[in-house]
């Protein structure tokens, strides 16, 4: 239980039609799939249509963590949202493609201002369809 | 009588002998056997003369070549450093990466390319696409003879970093020698985007870019109308 009360939660913001998600902290195992799990929910709670998630602070990604993020991506696919991932470092980027975990199907943005421009231009394209 | 003072005065010189030699042995070179009565050992006397002379020569010389030899050497080391030093103002400089355009950076790569030059090449051109964020770069491989497999993973490895970052890269230039070599390897670079030449990955991305800011995009199809410079 005092485990629970030190759980450090990752807050998500809806703008818009987007959820934004801002990871500070580093990352572990537990808070990886907490958070996974809740994003969905949000999604379902929400509606949104898309996902921005900044990685902009995190210095290291293994594995783990990369393979939440681009199953992340496929699991909000089928919930009709698009997930964005932003402001990856170089030295994460390497290491990820070093893994091989190229994360195909994984949109990219530079930055938040990029990668929100991205999901809106989507969704003006989607609703065109 | 007279034969015992002879005696005397020859054990006398063996024993003058004995010590000149002793402080030869000692590293004096300077000592000489004086000679003053000419018989039957002054012959004895002056060969060991002319042998320490002889030893007194030769190890000056040796001394003024191993002199040289040091000189020569720190020389060598000197030029070592030299080298080393433009080794790595070459590694550094072998890969600029400029930004040309809004949103478009061009990496042009010339010389040959060893893992580790394309690993310093990758790093500068994901750093360089974080600090601009220039969201296309075009990797121009027009200067580069050859590659071989784990180069050409390089390339890979850099396109795909990139797009993990949120950017787009193009190779440009290939040549008709790598593009053989590529396909000989088994390397699959279809997922890449590649031009012909630098010319047409700066049409491209453009392009692209244009057509991005105007929010316009709808496939990958880009159409003739726009400007092409």
């Amino acid at each position: 239980m005092n485990l629970d009360l030190h759980e450090k939660r990752i807050p998500i913001i809806k703008i818009r039609d987007f959820l934004i998600v801002s990871i500070q902290v580093d990352m572990h195992d537990k808070l990886a799939i907490q958070l996974q799990s809740q994003i969905l929910e949000e999604i379902e709670r929400t509606g949104a249509k898309g996902v921005l998630i900044d990685i902009s602070v995190l210095e290291m990604v293994d594995s783990f963590i990369g393979r939440m993020l681009s199953g992340m991506a496929s699991m909000a696919a089928i919930m009709d949202a698009a997930v964005v991932i932003v402001g990856m470092q170089p030295a994460v980027a390497i290491t990820l493609v070093e893994l091989g975990l190229e994360m195909p199907g994984v949109d990219t943005a530079l930055n938040m201002e990029k990668g929100i421009e991205m999901l809106e231009q989507r969704l003006a394209n989607s609703e065109f369809l | 009588m007279a034969e015992t003072i002879v005696f005397e005065k020859a054990k006398e010189r063996i024993e003058h002998i004995e010590d000149v030699l002793s402080s030869v042995a000692a590293g004096d070179l300077d000592v000489r056997i004086e000679a003053e009565i000419e018989d039957d050992l002054t012959g004895v006397e002056e060969a060991i003369n002319i042998l320490i002379e002889d030893l007194t020569y030769e190890l000056k010389q040796s001394k003024k070549m191993r002199e040289e030899l040091e000189e020569k050497l720190s020389k060598i080391e000197e030029q070592q450093k030299t080298i080393m030093r433009q080794q790595d103002d070459l590694l550094e400089l072998s890969s600029p990466v400029t930004k040309v355009w809004d949103n478009i950076l061009i990496l042009p790569v010339i010389g040959t390319l060893d893992s580790q030059r394309a690993q310093i090449m990758m790093e500068n051109l994901l750093q360089k696409i974080v600090d601009t964020g220039c969201t296309m770069s075009i990797l121009d491989i027009t200067g580069v003879p050859t590659v071989d497999t784990q180069v050409a993973n390089h390339l890979l490895k850099t396109v795909t970093s990139a797009r993990l970052l949120g950017a787009d890269c193009i190779i440009s230039g290939i040549s008709p020698a790598i593009a053989q070599t590529i396909v000989h390897l088994g390397i699959d670079l279809s997922v890449i985007r590649t031009k012909a030449t630098l010319q047409d990955a700066m049409i491209y991305a453009m392009r692209k870019n244009k057509l991005l800011v105007d929010g316009k995009i709808k496939s990958e199809n880009i159409s003739e109308t726009e400007e092409s410079e």
